[in-house]
Order: C-alpha cells, then sequence, then structure tokens
C-alpha cells in the first residue's frame, strides 16, 4: 500500500511532539471531570432523594458529547490552520511542489494528518462518553451518528483551516481568519436568523395590530437555510434527537419563528450534514488550486492575457 | 540542449525578465551571473516549474517543459537559495521522505538515499535531526535532495553563499562530479572566482537580459581583447614609442619607467605584428603581454551602473 507521503511524514513528526501527549491528557482530563462531577452530583441526589435520576445519565452523554464537540471545533483549526502555510514559512512547499508529488495528495496528506488526530481524540474519550452505556438510554446508531457528525464537522473545519492556511503566507492571519469564519459560521448564521425573525415579529405585529386578523406568522424566512451551514446547530439537533426533547421542529420554531413544511426541514440532520460536506469538499478543492502552481493548471489557464489585452490595446488604438 | 526564448516575467511594474535567451547545451556547467534583481531567481524559478511566464518558451530538446509538467520535475532538480527543512526529522527520514515524493519507496528509496548521503560526504549523519546540521551540511544535503529522482538538470541558486571556505571548496568539488557525470548544471552565484574555475560556460543577465553568453574560452578572450597591453622597453624607448603612437590599433598609451600600458583594440595577429614591427626597429623587448584580466572585471563592466563604467572607461583611457 502506498502511503500519502505527507501524512507519513506528518506521523512520524507527530510521534515525536508531546503535542499529540498534551492534547490527549487535556481533552481526556476535562471529559473526565465533566464525567465524575455529574456521576457526584447524581449520588448526591441519591443521598437526598433516595431514587436515581437516570435521566441524569443522559445528561452525562449531552455534556461529555458537547465538550467533545466544542473541543473539536478549538482544535481542529489549530491543527490545519498553520498546515499549509507554515510549510511556507519553512520553504518547503515550494521544495514539494517541485516534486512529482500533485497538490492534492499534499492537501489531502495534511488533511488526513488532522482528521487522524481527532479520530484518536474522539477514540480515546469513548471510555467516558460509554459510561451512559452503564444505565442505558442511547444506542450503538446513536453513538455512530454522533461520530459521523463529529466526523463531517473535523472536515469542514479542517477544510476552513487548510483552505485559508492555502490562501494566506502567515500561519498567524491563516489561524485567526479560520476561527473568524468559525465564528460566523456558528454565531453569525444564528445571529442572522434571530435578527431577521425580530424584523420579521415587528412587522407582523403590526400587521396585526392595524388589521386585527391575519394568518401569517413570523418567522426568519431564507435565513433559515443558513443554519445547515452551521456545524453547532447539526450538533444540537443530533443530541436532541438522542438525548433532549426529540422535537427540533418546535424548538427551532420557539428560537426562530415558524418552520417550512419541506424535505430539508423534516430531514434536518441528513440536510445539514450533506450541506456541510459539501462546503468542506468546496474548501479542500480551493485550498488544493490555490496551492497548485500555474504549470499544472489547465492550459487555458496558463497563458496569462495580460499581454494579449496590451497587444490588442494597441492595436484598437492604431 | 536547454533552450529559453524571449522569456518575459514582470511583477506589477517591474520588469524582472525582458526577452531573456540562453542556450545550454547537455553536460554544461552553466554559471548564471547578475546583479541582485537581475532576474536570475526569477529565471531559475520558471524552469523549475514554479512560477509561469508572461511569454516564451522552455525546451529541453523537442519537449516543452513549460507545457509538460511532469516531464519537467523529472528531468529538473531545483536546490533553492534557501535550505527548506523540518524539524524533528532525521537526515534520512527527509530524504526518504522527498523520495516518496518521487514515488520511489522502500529498499529502492533507502538504497538511493545512502548513495546519495555518501556522495555528498554525509553518510555518517544519517541519524542525525536536520536541524542539527551545520549550514555547510544542509546546503549538501538539500544537494543530495534534488538529486534523489535522478534529474538531467540541476538548477542552483546561490549555492555557495554563507559557506566557509573549505564548505565552499568541498561542494564546489562535488558539482565537479556531477558535470563529470553528465550532468547540466545551472548555477547561480555571486562568487564569480570560483565560477570561473567551475563553470565551463556562462551567461551574464542584467535587467532581465542576457548582456553576455558563451563559454569560458569565449569569455577569457573576450576579457582580455579589452585589456591594456603591456611593453617591458629594455632599449630605445623613444623609436619604440613613435612606432606605438603612429599605430592604427593603438588607442591609449602610458608610460611608467620601462613600461608601456598601451589601450590596444586589435587581435593576437595584430599583436604579433606589433611585436614584429618593435623588434625589427631594434627596439630591445623584455616582456609584452596583455593584462590579466578577471570575470569580476567583465561583470563589473557590464553590469555596472553609469558612474562605474564612467570610472572604468577613465582607468581604460588614462592607462591607470
Amino acid at each position: 500500500m502506498k502511503w500519502n507521503p505527507v501524512f507519513r511524514r506528518e506521523l512520524t513528526v507527530g510521534s515525536r511532539s508531546i503535542r499529540m501527549a498534551v492534547i490527549l491528557v487535556v481533552f481526556n482530563g476535562i471529559l473526565a471531570v465533566v464525567a465524575l462531577f455529574n456521576l457526584y452530583s447524581v449520588m448526591e441526589q441519591v443521598k437526598i432523594t433516595a431514587e436515581i435520576q437516570y435521566s441524569r445519565f443522559l445528561d452525562l452523554y449531552t455534556f461529555v458529547s458537547a465538550i467533545e464537540f466544542i473541543m473539536l471545533m478549538f482544535i481542529m483549526p489549530a491543527l490545519t490552520a498553520s498546515s499549509i502555510s507554515g510549510e511556507r514559512e519553512r520553504q518547503t512547499l515550494e521544495l514539494m511542489l517541485t516534486t512529482t508529488m500533485e497538490p492534492r495528495e499534499m492537501v489531502m496528506g495534511k488533511l488526513y494528518s488532522s482528521l487522524t488526530t481527532m479520530l484518536i481524540l474522539a477514540v480515546s474519550a469513548l471510555p467516558i462518553q460509554s459510561l451512559v452505556f452503564v444505565y442505558g438510554g442511547i444506542t450503538v446508531a446513536d453513538i455512530g451518528l454522533l461520530f459521523l457528525c463529529h466526523g463531517i464537522v473535523a472536515a469542514l473545519t479542517g477544510g476552513i483551516g487548510l483552505f485559508c492556511s492555502s490562501c494566506l503566507k502567515r500561519s498567524t492571519i491563516s489561524t485567526v481568519c479560520t476561527y473568524v469564519i468559525l465564528v460566523l459560521l456558528v454565531a453569525g448564521t444564528y445571529a442572522v436568523n434571530v435578527f431577521a425573525y425580530r424584523m420579521d415579529l415587528n412587522e407582523v405585529n403590526s400587521y396585526v395590530s392595524a388589521l386585527a386578523s391575519t394568518v401569517r406568522r413570523a418567522s426568519s424566512g431564507g435565513f433559515l437555510y443558513l443554519l445547515l451551514l452551521n456545524p453547532a446547530a447539526t450538533f444540537y439537533a443530533v443530541i436532541n434527537g438522542q438525548a433532549g426533547s426529540g422535537d427540533l421542529r418546535s424548538v427551532f420554531e420557539q428560537w426562530f419563528g415558524a418552520m417550512p413544511d419541506n424535505w430539508v426541514t423534516e430531514h434536518w440532520i441528513f440536510a445539514s450534514l450533506a450541506a456541510q460536506l459539501i462546503l468542506a469538499v468546496i474548501l479542500i478543492a480551493a485550498a488544493v488550486c490555490t496551492v497548485t502552481p500555474w504549470r499544472m493548471r489547465p492550459h487555458r489557464e496558463r497563458r496569462p492575457v495580460r499581454r494579449a489585452k496590451e497587444k490588442y490595446k494597441l492595436k484598437t488604438a492604431d | 540542449m536547454l533552450e529559453i526564448k524571449d522569456l518575459r516575467k514582470k511583477y506589477g511594474n517591474f520588469q524582472a525578465l525582458d526577452g531573456l535567451n540562453l542556450e545550454i547545451a547537455d553536460g554544461e556547467l552553466f554559471g548564471f551571473v547578475g546583479p541582485n534583481g537581475a532576474g536570475k531567481t526569477t529565471t531559475l524559478k520558471i524552469m523549475a516549474g514554479l512560477l509561469s511566464p508572461d511569454e516564451g518558451s522552455v525546451r529541453m530538446g523537442d519537449m516543452d517543459m513549460l507545457q509538460d509538467s511532469r516531464a519537467l520535475r523529472m528531468k529538473i532538480g531545483y536546490v533553492p537559495d534557501f535550505f527548506g527543512v523540518y524539524d524533528n526529522l532525521k537526515v534520512s527520514e527527509y530524504m526518504e521522505f522527498f523520495a516518496s515524493c518521487y514515488g520511489i519507496l522502500g529498499l529502492q528509496a533507502r538504497k538511493r538515499c545512502s548513495l546519495l548521503l555518501e556522495q555528498v560526504k554525509l553518510e555518517d549523519k544519517a541519524d542525525f535531526f536536520v536541524d542539527g546540521l551545520s549550514r555547510g551540511m544542509k546546503q549538501r544535503l538539500c544537494l543530495a535532495r534534488a538529486l534523489i529522482h535522478n534529474p538531467d538538470i540541476l538548477l542552483l541558486d546561490e549555492p555557495a553563499s554563507g559557506l566557509d571556505p573549505r564548505t565552499r571548496v568541498e561542494f564546489t568539488q562535488i558539482l565537479r562530479e556531477l558535470r563529470d557525470q553528465g550532468k547540466t548544471l545551472i548555477v547561480s552565484s555571486h562568487i564569480l572566482s570560483e565560477l570561473s574555475e567551475l563553470c565551463t560556460s556562462i551567461g551574464i543577465i542584467e535587467q532581465g537580459k542576457m548582456v553576455l553568453q558563451g563559454s569560458m574560452e569565449q569569455i577569457f578572450e573576450r576579457i582580455n581583447s579589452s585589456n591594456p597591453l603591456l611593453i617591458s622597453v629594455f632599449s630605445n624607448k623613444e623609436k619604440a614609442l613613435t612606432i606605438l603612437k603612429s599605430h592604427p590599433c593603438v588607442q591609449t598609451i602610458a608610460v611608467r619607467g620601462d613600461e608601456i600600458k598601451l589601450g590596444f583594440i586589435g587581435d593576437r595577429q595584430d599583436e604579433a605584428m606589433l611585436l614584429q614591427q618593435l623588434i625589427d626597429a631594434d627596439v630591445l623587448i623584455s616582456g609584452f603581454m596583455r593584462e590579466k584580466g578577471s570575470l569580476e572585471t567583465l561583470f563589473m563592466q557590464i553590469t555596472g551602473h553609469e558612474e562605474e563604467k564612467a570610472v572604468l572607461k577613465h582607468e581604460m583611457e588614462s592607462g591607470i
């Protein structure tokens, strides 16, 4: 089997660095502390009420999954945002571009490396997450769906990081831009929906007071579909379906007003995971295009048109 | 034969290459000389496929190297003017990584790496970390890295800059060995004395244009033909001066003791005829030779700024 050279090198270098060990200790340490506090509070509750609240174990699952998700959102951009710009800063990118390795392999090697780190983190957190299996309530399929959600979120955040890293020369700027884009995706799409809903609510209220009768309900309109790209919204939808009320529609309607009845809103989790996966693929493809030197691009893109335009201008001037 | 035709490249308003033409035969060790900002690195980067030219072509035999990128990458090894090394990677791992980038894997890669490390005299450093190597060792490692896929053409951008004299000599020796192996080497450098000893041909670039190109013999012939002629007269100096003043090839005459320094524009035959003429006039000559020129002198003459050119011209004319 032919290994991706970049992936292999990243594994070699990563295995020598203390960074991975530190990340694992911090990540699992936080998860363990949350889990222990949850178990402790359940036990304390038993002492007072003499009954075990099994729903609290589902809370443990929610807590651990949420912390895992938040940490993935923070760690993945940090891993990818400096990957290509770091090569550029070390001046090794040019050296790699003179080899027969395709830029696609280079970018994918970086992505594999980051996803492997994420996989190690997710697998290392399984024992803590599996505490919930002691009392039941969560199936293996639920854990699988959560893993899928985490995987796609990792691909999306990794894609954003790789794209910024390929476009920007400095790792610091690239990291900042990656987090800004991520904040825009998570908080920005939410804020836009809330704002649109409030605006529409004002309009509907004035309309109602004017005519005293209406059938229209306020909503955030088409902005709702922006939430398909929001990883936090997707995660909430997954967790709500597994350990929450399970009625995503009522929660969304409470926050953003009326939700239209269509295929997307009925299959929100699937649609949002698909949308995020598509966005991740687009971003990774854009990163590959940005890294690709001129000579590997299709012929029509190679020849700059500036001189041709200058010649044309001269001719027309004559 | 590597052939560059009418290469043009502009960075914003700055014309880095302005119709550069260059021909390098197979097996040559070509010295690429020019002042800072003349366009050397740009040319090398275009040849390595890292930059696109605005116009022009780079051909190797029948192959357009700007079109066939894979062939270009297989045929060219590039040593930039920086090291480009990874922390936490050993010398052997660094080499094997670049071997795998060319699709050379396993035992074949290990054999190739150890052979090249031996060639650049780093075989005992295979298990050392790259960032712990000295500057000279890093430069040799970079050379070995560029040779990993056995390229026909090796592009070296300022390879000897920052190296101590001993390391430089060792590095030059490795380049000679590569030349003897039949590889075409294109070396951009500012250390002209070394280039003049090492190279088989040379090209001087200024403001994106090739101002002079040829074999070392041709270049030195040109350097020498533009240098003053030194005549040491043992006796009958007055008669010698009379002959010289009337000679059509003599432009300037400077006399210092028994030595006469001539600005002489003739070729070797004219020099021989002048010597014969002086001997026939009973002038006793104890020395008759062209002043030895260097590549530096020519480089300064060609690439110098107007003031430097004026100084050189004045020096030539006044016979200093």
